[in-house]
């Protein structure tokens, strides 16, 4: 990783300074240049797809060497193995949580550490410094622990943010597959591949986009509002048809709506008697009481594996 | 040689395209600055388009500036020739065709923040450029006439503000506060880019309100004058909303009321001094700049004719100052969804509920930090007597964090905050009486959840409102009542306006990287 890091330095710079002079064209061939690194670190990835995303995307890229220094001084000795953080969630739930809240999340002083915040990116080195000697002007205080249990609390909280795909959930996932399409009754709604229904989202990328914990959170908690393009609605129209669905865009002058006969109803106020959107999304949240507990694992190891390169 | 020299010696004057006199009473058919008129009614005179004819409006032009990602500018019309900028970038255009005459851009690779638009005096079109610089241009052919500093760049400024035309003066603010860049208003002579003052939005040491910073914080405060302000020609004074303090969401370093941050203050065109300012939000923590432009309007008070200023803020509170003397007179709330006070006392102070303060674990603050209003101009009818404003409901969480002043131009926010997944934010167009605040209308617009898109009023009774799902729709003034709508297929991030030519009135706006203008068939 290292020599990868020490290679690509000069690289980089040489097509930074190019960009400099050529504009966004040389960026993009940059960008060429240094995917084969993108996955020589997570902090090179993150700054990978930052640059690949970000509207500053030059400002971007010049970090994007520090990025893989500061990892590749830093890199975790102890690697981000699924015993590494299991001990590290362990030590965490005994050390942490007065201030930072059960498994990352809410706590009472410091930040939800698996909070979708994220104020600076923080690198292996630079979370581990945190631990060890504290954060001088803050609450946060040197926690004197020896280096490895920080090591292991670091691929801890680096695995809070990572996607399932990463760190995906113990279980059967086979088993898991068959509770999905039958007692689960997620295909009614949800795709994989092409199989499934259509009124949410397609789930073939789930465990890639998805951290194990919003996985979780989808399956058992309600969310406060339906996201946009799933809100439920209900359409009488003037010439007499019920038609039930998703709304998938709307404005005061026309509506889109995917009903649950597969098909797609454009509607402009003329044609509509009365019009009912509800709020509340219609993802059931009562999967762990409607399952099993090894159901609900078994679905929750095949869920975190989709999209997972390479592995079932 | 003779008659060459008299053709030359009459061409000049008559030459000159935008006098004092018609920034004071503007023709109907132009529109001249950034609010149409000084008081920045945003009203405009022209009838051509009413309430029965507005649904057979249809597009007559558009003329795309790729470049600008998202325009912000309003434009200025004067004589049919239209002046739209976008940064490091100026375009007059055939304001009745939408055919370019010339275009004008600055090579310098910063690209700081948007641009919010231009001024025109005499012969020559101002404009603020990414680098902190103002630029004046000849408007028949683009040529650079003179080329002045407003602040040093390499500290990170940059100039997205409209500059703003007077007798003989072109005003312009700065940019940004957010990197704890502490602001400034600047005078120049229109002619020659001579600076004739500056005055600065931080009280300096020796200043009366010098003391309401803790210790050295004031040095990095912030106070960036982004937008445009008003002008009372009668009292010689500008107004001028202030921004933010910075760190933005962590005050713990900057006790006290952070003066002139959050503020609209009164300064003499002719030296530059400070009347009198009114502070919205005291030690602000929500990032709630209050530039948001102020509108002037003369109207009876309790049974006397009084100058009255009134801004709708950021923060959520609608207010009525006597713009002579500072005075408050009335406040209240154009929102719904408030947490962070529970009113105003007499002074027009906020009652602040001490909880609603970003935390490290991310706080409940209503209105988010995006605000309850923000750059899109409000508009003013003189007939309904009401004030019209894009408003935003909604919530917001907000974090705060320790942070370390680092010159050059970073952020200095003291961390930020997100929509709240609990109360997601909806767009309305709402009118409100001029004098009590109260609630004529609104006008929900379904799926909007971001602002930027301002508003214009027409003598016939119409405003025409943008939102960020790209439509410009016309509504009726009296009963907000949709009559009319055009799908522009962008982002509407500015304020539309209304001009003539050949006696046919155009609506235009700027929605997302095109310039777009209606007529009647």
């Amino acid at each position: 990783m290292l020599e990868k890091g020490v290679y690509f330095f000069p690289l980089a710079v040489k097509q930074c300074s190019l960009s400099a002079a050529h504009g966004e064209a040389e960026v993009d061939s940059t960008l060429e240049a240094v995917r084969p690194y993108r996955r020589a670190s997570p902090d090179a990835r993150a700054a990978y797809h930052e640059v690949q995303t970000s509207m500053l995307r030059f400002a971007a890229l010049l970090l994007l060497p520090a990025f893989l220094f500061a990892d590749t001084e830093g890199v975790n000795p102890l690697g981000s193995g699924a015993d590494v953080i299991a001990a590290g969630r362990g030590i965490y739930n005994q050390s942490c949580t007065v201030c930072h809240g059960v498994d990352g999340g809410v706590g009472d002083r410091g930040p939800a550490l698996a909070g979708g915040f994220r104020p600076q990116r923080r690198t292996d080195a630079e979370i581990y410094d945190a631990i060890v000697n504290g954060i001088p002007g803050t609450q946060m205080p040197a926690m004197g622990m020896n280096s490895d249990d920080a090591w292991r609390i670091t691929a801890f909280i680096r695995s809070l943010r990572s996607s399932a795909a990463d760190f995906p959930a113990d279980g059967d996932a086979a088993h898991g597959e068959e509770v999905f399409w039958g007692k689960g009754g997620c295909g009614g709604c949800h795709q994989i591949g092409s199989r499934g229904g259509l009124l949410g989202p397609n789930l073939s990328n789930l465990g890639a986009r998805m951290r194990l914990s919003e996985i979780r959170d989808a399956l058992t908690v309600a969310k406060p509002h339906a996201p946009r393009g799933y809100k439920p609605v209900t359409v009488m129209t003037k010439d007499g048809r019920t038609i039930r669905g998703v709304v998938k865009n709307q404005h005061n002058f026309s509506i889109q709506i995917l009903g649950d006969d597969g098909k797609l109803h454009l509607l402009v106020p003329e044609e509509i008697q009365t019009l009912d959107v509800r709020d509340k999304s219609m993802m059931p949240t009562d999967n762990e009481q409607r399952l099993s507990p090894q159901e609900f694992q078994d679905l929750l190891a095949f869920l975190s594996r989709l999209g997972s390169e390479g592995k079932p | 040689m003779r008659l060459f020299a008299i053709v030359l010696l009459l061409a000049a004057p008559l030459a000159a395209q935008v006098s004092y006199q018609d920034l004071l009473d503007p023709d109907p058919a132009d529109w001249l600055t950034y609010g149409r008129t000084y008081d920045s009614q945003r009203h405009s005179p022209l009838t051509e388009i009413t309430k029965e004819n507005v649904g057979e409006l249809g597009a007559a032009w558009i003329y795309p500036i790729p470049s600008a990602g998202r325009l912000q500018a309003v434009p200025v019309v004067v004589d049919g020739v239209m002046y739209v900028s976008a940064p490091n970038e100026v375009y007059a255009l055939d304001a009745r065709t939408g055919r370019e005459i010339w275009s004008w851009r600055r090579q310098n690779g910063i690209n700081r923040g948007p641009n919010r638009g231009v001024a025109v005096l005499g012969n020559l079109v101002y404009v603020g450029t990414p680098d902190a610089h103002l630029v004046a241009l000849d408007a028949r052919t683009g040529t650079l006439v003179w080329d002045v500093e407003v602040a040093p760049t390499d500290e990170g400024y940059y100039n997205p503000a409209p500059p703003f035309a007077i007798d003989g003066k072109i005003i312009t603010g700065n940019a940004a506060g957010d990197y704890g860049l502490n602001g400034w208003l600047d005078a120049y002579d229109a002619k020659t880019g001579k600076r004739l003052w500056r005055w600065y939005t931080i009280p300096r040491p020796g200043d009366p309100d010098f003391g309401s910073w803790e210790g050295d914080s004031w040095k990095t405060g912030g106070g960036a004058t982004w937008l445009s302000g008003s002008y009372d020609p009668e009292l010689n004074l500008l107004y001028w909303g202030i921004g933010n303090p910075a760190p933005d969401f962590d005050g713990d370093d900057r006790e006290g009321d952070n003066l002139y941050t959050e503020s609209v203050v009164a300064i003499d065109a002719a030296t530059g001094e400070r009347r009198w300012h009114f502070q919205f939000t005291p030690h602000d923590v929500h990032d709630w700049d209050s530039v948001e432009i102020p509108i002037l309007v003369d109207a009876e008070w309790e049974g006397k004719p009084r100058k009255l200023l009134a801004h709708a803020d950021r923060n959520g509170f609608y207010y009525i100052l006597d713009r002579a003397t500072g005075e408050f007179l009335h406040g209240t709330p154009f929102i719904d969804k408030l947490n962070w006070a529970t009113g105003l006392d007499e002074k027009g102070r906020p009652m602040r509920v001490p909880s609603v303060m970003p935390t490290p674990q991310g706080n409940f603050v209503c209105p988010s930090t995006s605000g309850a209003t923000n750059w899109m101009s409000p508009a003013y009818n003189p007939v309904t007597g009401w004030f019209y404003l894009a408003a935003k409901e909604g919530c917001g969480v907000s974090y705060k964090a320790k942070q370390e002043f680092r010159p050059g131009g970073y952020g200095f926010m003291g961390t930020g905050y997100v929509e709240s997944p609990e109360e997601p934010w909806q767009m309305f167009v709402r009118a409100l009486d001029l004098k009590t605040g109260e609630r004529k209308w609104q006008y929900k617009q379904v799926s909007s959840r971001h602002y930027g898109a301002g508003l214009v009023s027409t003598a016939s009774g119409l405003i025409f409102a943008g939102d960020d799902q790209g439509f410009l729709t016309a509504l009726d003034a009296v009963s907000g009542e949709p009559l009319w709508h055009f799908n522009t297929g962008m982002r509407i991030s500015a304020s539309p306006i209304s001009y003539a030519v050949a006696g046919k009135q155009y609506v235009a706006v700027s929605a997302g990287v095109n310039v777009v203008a209606f007529r009647l068939p």
